[in-house]
């Protein structure tokens, strides 16, 4: 489903965001990078999302080479990625429900199928009763559930959430993780990036440690605290 | 394109104005200000040129004739000076209308008082009228042929000084145009451009679900064709009643103009004015929004 195969990322500054990564991510797995700040994880989540391309190595993303892929096809490549960011990124002149059937306008899907997807989404992830409401009349966790509604009410193969918890409280922050592991039951393939310690420790997932821009550890059922 | 996406276009673009309303009013504002000043210059130099065009139309050549032919010959002549290229009229002022038109002209009847019927001093002669007075020297060479011709009179400093003042003119006032023109560009540009800016958000998000650039145009086009249109409209609903207002003013105040030439009708001003203006509004903000989401495209 994702192959990252010896990528290397240097900054046009000099700064080196990952050194010769490569990693590989099978269909339906769980997976969560983990590593402090500045120790590669937000790049590598950045190059699979295709906003940074890599300065050498390649990545394969559902059978599509996305290094050297065409500006006009980056929106379609996106269209298999479900997004989810730390500060949530929702329009904040459209409600829940708009926030959501935009990313279904966006791919040109019909009104009748948006009207069709939205509630089931929306009760996927507890917000059928604020599908009126507006961002900023959320709490944070109910706007990250929005943020996930729209993520993948396309159905993606892929969600990559990159610190999906790390504007949240620990009990919100805990909800969220639940659905991202009810999704990933789903069938989608789940890839996030986080400091949550405590989270990462409790679900024993697939854990890959990043330091210094390269892959110091890769575990199958790991913890956050195992070693380092 | 779906039926259902460009429906979504327009009611983006529609609510988008709505909702960035502070911004909308400054690039609607900035857009009417500068169409606003231009018309008014075009409408400046359309009346200057205009005033120039009727003086020059008054200045014709005067053609005297020898004694003593018959009007056969006169006829003959009058047909060759009208065969004469950029010829538009030839008039006949006979010796008796002549006298007249000069007594009335001294309004002292007694220094003319001998002179009347068969003891008329003056010559038959013609008023020879041109298309432009830029003409004047190749119709005065083709007079120059015609025999029966006893002298030919034309105001030549005058004409050199019109012909100066119509080229200074016909400079300045393009330039005075498309210089008021790239500087409304300029600023309109910016102003879309930090209308846009606060919006890059809104961009990214787009991006990151996958819109393509055209899907994330469509909305700003039609958000730059409303601002357009509302900039130009606004000046020329004000300006077209403006300038009839102030022509009505002029005449009142120096009814000494009349004597000398008429200003311009507002219809014909506004009827080029006003599609140029939509169009050139349109553009502007058509090209303004384009390209100031160009640069947050890149994601």
């Amino acid at each position: 489903m994702i192959k990252v195969e010896n990528v290397t990322k240097v900054y046009p500054n000099g700064a080196e965001g990952v050194k010769d990564v490569s990693i590989h991510i099978e269909k339906g797995e769980f997976v969560f990078f983990i590593g402090s700040s500045g120790s590669g994880k937000s790049t590598l989540i950045k190059l699979l999302m295709k906003e940074l391309n890599p300065t050498d190595g390649q990545i394969v993303i559902n059978n599509i080479n996305t290094t050297r892929m065409k500006r006009s096809k980056i929106p379609f490549l996106r269209r298999n990625l479900g997004i989810v960011f730390q500060d949530f990124r929702l329009l904040a002149t459209k409600t829940v429900y708009e926030n959501v059937a935009f990313a279904m306008q966006v791919i040109e899907s019909p009104s009748s199928q948006i009207r069709r997807n939205i509630p089931t989404v929306l009760s996927l992830v507890g917000l059928q009763d604020k599908a009126k409401a507006y961002p900023n009349q959320l709490s944070g966790g109910e706007q990250q559930r929005t943020a996930l509604a729209r993520a993948i009410v396309n159905n993606p193969p892929i969600l990559i959430a990159d610190e999906p918890t790390g504007n949240l409280d620990p009990d919100t922050a805990w909800d969220i993780m639940c659905l991202l592991e009810e999704i990933n039951k789903r069938g989608t393939t789940v890839v996030v990036a986080t400091h949550a310690k405590n989270i990462v420790d409790a679900m024993q997932k697939r854990v890959v440690t990043l330091k210094d821009g390269h892959i110091i550890r890769d575990v199958r059922k790991g913890g956050y605290s195992d070693e380092a | 394109m779906r039926p259902s996406s460009i429906r979504y276009y327009f009611k983006e673009g529609f609510t988008g104005l709505l909702k960035n309303r502070l911004m909308a009013v400054a690039s609607i504002a900035t857009v009417a200000a500068c169409i606003f000043i231009i018309s008014l210059s075009c409408c400046i130099i359309g009346n200057l040129s205009s005033v120039l065009k009727q003086i020059e139309d008054t200045i014709g050549i005067a053609v005297f004739l020898d004694d003593n032919l018959d009007s056969e010959k006169i006829n003959t002549i009058s047909d060759e000076l009208k065969a004469i290229p950029h010829v538009t009229m030839v008039t006949y002022i006979s010796p008796e209308e002549a006298l007249d038109s000069l007594k009335e002209e001294w309004q002292a009847d007694d220094i003319l008082d001998g002179f009347d019927g068969e003891n008329n001093p003056l010559s038959h002669s013609f008023e020879v009228s041109l298309e432009g007075i830029e003409y004047q020297s190749d119709v005065l060479k083709g007079i120059e042929g015609i025999s029966g011709i006893r002298n030919v009179r034309h105001a030549q400093s005058e004409t050199q000084i019109l012909l100066k003042l119509n080229k200074v003119l016909s400079i300045v006032g393009i330039a005075i145009v498309a210089i008021l023109s790239i500087i409304s560009v300029v600023i309109i540009m910016n102003t879309i451009k930090i209308s846009v800016y606060t919006r890059r958000t809104e961009i990214n998000i787009m991006k990151f679900v996958g819109a393509t650039d055209w899907f994330i145009r469509w909305p700003f086009i039609i958000e730059g064709v409303l601002i357009g249109l509302l900039g130009a409209s606004i000046p020329m609903a004000v300006s077209w009643p403006l300038y009839t207002k102030i022509v009505e003013l002029i005449y009142q105040y120096f009814p000494v103009i009349k004597g000398i030439a008429t200003l311009l009708d507002g219809y014909v001003i506004f009827s080029k004015l006003i599609p140029v203006s939509l169009i050139f509004g349109v553009l502007l903000g058509v090209f303004g929004s384009v390209s100031s989401i160009h640069k947050h495209l890149r994601v």
